[in-house]
């Protein structure tokens, strides 16, 4: 019975370390495979000031807690630098350091001998000395972690971390501050898994540097991927199927040594197994049922998220002097700009003028060597990306770079602007807030996408969208900013001329509500169909300015063009 | 100074070996930019076939050594065929195909206990010679390693330039979709580089066993050193890969005058850390995308 019950009470262990690591594996897309590190400073805080200093729980507790949150700040910096696969050989190597200084730091750790005889945690007056008495306490606790993890992936927070997963670039674009997510959630997910292990600590009463090594980490990420990525259920499915399973091994007569090897092969093989047969796990992140949206929603909203202003023609965004040099290459030399309030400006050049850099700087996707932007007579040159769009500027991408394993609505709603749910804050202590924002911004988002006429897609995912309904989410998520300049990179191209048309009115109707627009675009008829203005790039500087048609006609410019 | 004299020339020693790990790794990675953490038991594999011929077998160390070599060789093209190979083929990111290979990474290391044990296998009546240079020491089996990089490296840079698969393999590394553009087999190159990559790195794999005995875990340390000397190095160059392996070897045993022993092993993490975080492109190499 006692033993049923310890794998019970290993269970709830590795159910939160299983879900706080997807915070950071399926929600964020962070690789960083050093989760069995938070785990050991958990337990270690836990045994060092339980047995050190007599501190009674959960003091030790809340102790690891910070102590793993900065751990985890610490090891999400190299996150903002590097991601992929370098992001995890680094952690990897983090780990190892990790383990290392455990081993090594005698006076603190105990070395290789760990640290015994971590006192029991006493509730009223009993010690939770066996599994069944601790049983209730590590249920309750689980319960608590997986309710802080669940309600940071489910907030509008979560759905942010979830875009800049499927895209940095793209979620910086619609103002989302990717560095200080990156290391919020890197500082949540270290504090919840050391929560596991200051509970570890107490329960089995010793700590020692094996239990928290590279093996660990892959037990824990077996976990995750077998349970699926993005979804908190999975985890706790997966910790379950991968503490319950090798037991099994226990009712074959094997020597010790034999068994833990075997059950080390079998974490493997189920990773394998997975990745290759069913990589979304058992419970995928997406489903259609929940992501159904209701039908009549987004009669209104689109007038509060974009306030029709006067088409009047003055002048919003300034760009001047502009320079970008790429090693010897100038690719932008001496560009200067002005949008225009209810215009519509395009963009125009051969392959290679600097149009794409041109609006990366813009937007600060570059950060220009020299000259200034100005948003509405604010300087923004030299400010982050996700600033920028909140000035009022925002971009959309060549290669579209939509959220393609989020929903369509969500798309859109990760993109509305100056959400409080993107705020921790918001999200635990006014959680009815973030409530009455999430219904508002339902129904704005749902305009958005009936004013592009992708509102019968909303649940869907972005992924399974055809071409033309993508280049119309493009278009849906860059006005869900909210931003009054919208630049659109090449927003048309691909489409056959039908669709094309079709997108027209509603570029132009924008341009009425008093947006301001530039548009890069290879096809002159869209040019001459759509813009006020264009301006003529070549080789990185401005060659001409003026009006399609003057433009187009001008055999010089034309050569240059077509050369 | 007899002490520093010491820890260089064992600076150099280590830093060959090192070398070696990171030709292979690269020699992998360069073309088919698979992150191969299951490198590091099949260098395993190389050492315990290499045993098993020589003890078990009773074969004479240098056929036991080519027949490590040789199973080294086939585990990495089988892991490429039976593992990446699917993968590829289902167009699964760069990121879900080193997952795997960390997968293959621990059934590999734990099969290889459950079926030798985990006690140190070490090949017996092996006594190098020793040799005393004034007041450094070096062995036989050292001078082996130092001079196993001088060979392959030399072998590997004239296939690599010389021989039409050579040149496919740097065209695959340069460019895996031109490559493909032009005509080349990548699937055949890849393979050929698995076999290749894995071959060179059981070399200093049968190395270690004659100077230390083969153990199941032996792979991690290898595959992180190839790691360290390919990123120190700068990903794509062989020179590079080279010249990453002696920094490190270098830098381990120089940072023991200062540094308590229990750290050794550690200092290679720390470069490692230090170098993605502060220059990710390595000390040498061209800059990455």
């Amino acid at each position: 019975m006692d033993y049923l019950l310890h794998i019970l009470v290993m269970v709830a262990l590795y159910a939160i370390l299983a879900g706080s690591f997807n915070l950071l594996i399926g929600f964020s897309g962070l690789f960083a495979l050093s989760h069995a590190a938070f785990f050991g400073v958990g337990a270690y805080t836990t045994a060092i000031l339980a047995v050190g200093y007599g501190l009674p729980f959960p003091w030790p507790l809340l102790a690891g807690v910070v102590v793993a949150g900065l751990v985890g700040l610490a090891i999400g910096l190299p996150a903002l630098r590097v991601g992929g696969e370098y992001l995890v050989i680094i952690t990897l190597a983090l780990q190892v350091i990790a383990v290392a200084v455990m081993l090594n730091w005698t006076s603190l750790t105990g070395g290789t001998q760990g640290i015994g005889n971590v006192p029991r945690i006493q509730v009223l007056g009993t010690a939770l000395d066996t599994a069944g008495r601790f049983l209730p306490l590590a249920v309750a606790v689980a319960a608590l972690s997986l309710w802080i993890a669940w309600r940071l992936g489910a907030s509008p927070f979560g759905r942010a971390l979830r875009a800049m997963r499927e895209n940095e670039a793209a979620a910086q674009a619609v103002g989302k501050n990717v560095v200080a997510m990156k290391l919020i959630v890197f500082a949540v997910s270290a504090g919840i898994a050391s929560i596991a292990g200051a509970l570890y600590a107490h329960y089995i009463a010793f700590v020692s540097a094996v239990s928290f090594t590279i093996e660990t980490t892959i037990y824990i990420l077996a976990m995750v991927i077998l349970g699926g990525t993005g979804n908190l259920s999975g985890s706790v499915l997966g910790a379950a199927i991968l503490v319950v399973l090798p037991e099994l091994l226990k009712f074959v007569d094997l020597p010790p040594d034999i068994a833990d090897k075997l059950r080390q092969v079998m974490y493997g093989v189920i990773l394998i197994v997975m990745l290759r047969l069913r990589p979304q796990g058992l419970l995928p992140e997406h489903d259609e049922k929940r992501a159904r949206v209701p039908a009549g929603l987004g009669g209104d909203g689109l007038a509060t998220l974009a306030p029709a202003s006067p088409a009047d023609g003055a002048v919003t965004v300034e760009g001047r002097g502009l320079m970008k040099g790429f090693g010897g290459i100038v690719a932008v030399q001496d560009f200067a700009i002005d949008l225009q309030r209810g215009r519509i400006i395009g963009l125009i050049g051969p392959n290679g003028a600097g149009k794409t850099t041109a609006f990366n700087l813009l937007t600060g996707f570059l950060a220009p060597d020299a000259g200034t932007v100005r948003v509405r007579g604010e300087v923004v040159s030299g400010r982050a990306p996700h600033r920028i769009v909140r000035a009022g500027m925002a971009r959309s991408f060549q290669d579209l770079r939509l959220f393609r394993k989020m929903t369509v609505l969500d798309n859109v709603r990760v993109a509305l602007p100056a959400q409080k749910g993107d705020r921790l804050l918001h999200v635990y202590l006014l959680p009815w807030v973030v409530r009455a924002e999430e219904r508002a911004n339902l129904g704005r988002a749902m305009a958005v996408l009936r004013f592009v006429g992708l509102e019968a897609k909303a649940g869907e995912l972005a992924e399974s969208l055809s071409y033309a309904e993508e280049k119309l989410l493009v278009i849906a998520r860059l006005l869900a900013t909210g931003a009054e300049v919208l630049l659109f990179d090449e927003p048309l191209s691909g489409l056959d001329p039908g669709t094309m048309e079709s997108i027209f009115p509603i570029v132009r109707k924008l341009a009425q509500q008093g947006k301001t627009i530039c548009i890069i675009e290879h096809n002159l008829d869209v040019i001459r169909g759509l813009c006020d203005w264009a301006v003529f790039l070549d080789e990185g500087r401005k060659i001409a300015e003026g009006t399609p048609d003057t433009l187009i006609a001008d055999p010089v410019l034309a050569e240059r063009y077509f050369k | 100074m007899d002490l520093a004299l010491q820890l260089l020339v064992n600076g150099i020693i280590n830093g060959s070996h090192y070398a070696l790990l990171g030709v292979g790794f690269g020699l992998i990675f360069g073309p088919t930019k698979i992150t191969h953490f299951a490198f590091g038991p099949i260098f395993a594999v190389a050492a315990y076939v290499c045993w098993a011929a020589a003890t078990k077998l009773g074969m004479p160390l240098a056929a036991a050594a080519l027949v490590g070599i040789a199973a080294s060789a086939a585990a990495g093209v089988l892991s490429y065929l039976w593992l990446y190979r699917p993968f590829e083929r289902q167009g699964s990111s760069h990121l879900v195909v080193l997952i795997a290979s960390l997968g293959l990474f621990i059934t590999l290391e734990n099969a290889i206990g459950i079926v030798f044990g985990t006690d140190t296998k070490v090949i017996a009546d092996l006594s190098p010679d020793i040799f005393l240079w004034g007041p450094v020491v070096v062995t036989s089996i050292q001078l082996w390693q130092v001079a196993a990089l001088a060979l392959i490296a030399g072998l590997l840079a004239a296939f690599l330039r010389g021989s039409r698969h050579g040149k496919a393999i740097m065209a695959m590394t340069d460019n895996g979709e031109m490559a493909q553009i032009i005509g080349i087999d990548t699937v055949r190159v890849s393979i050929l580089a698995f076999a290749a990559g894995s071959a060179v790195a059981a070399v200093p794999a049968v190395l270690i066993l004659f100077k230390e005995g083969a153990t199941p875990h032996m792979g991690f340390v290898a595959v992180f050193m190839a790691f360290v000397a390919v990123v120190v190095g700068g990903i794509g160059s062989f020179r590079g890969a080279i010249i990453g392996g002696y920094a490190v070897g270098i830098v381990e045993n120089i940072g023991m005058w200062e540094i308590p022993t229990e750290w050794q092993s550690t200092i290679a993490f720390v470069v490692l850390f230090l170098i993605l975080l502060f220059r990710p492109a390595g000390l040498f190499g061209r800059a990455l995308r």
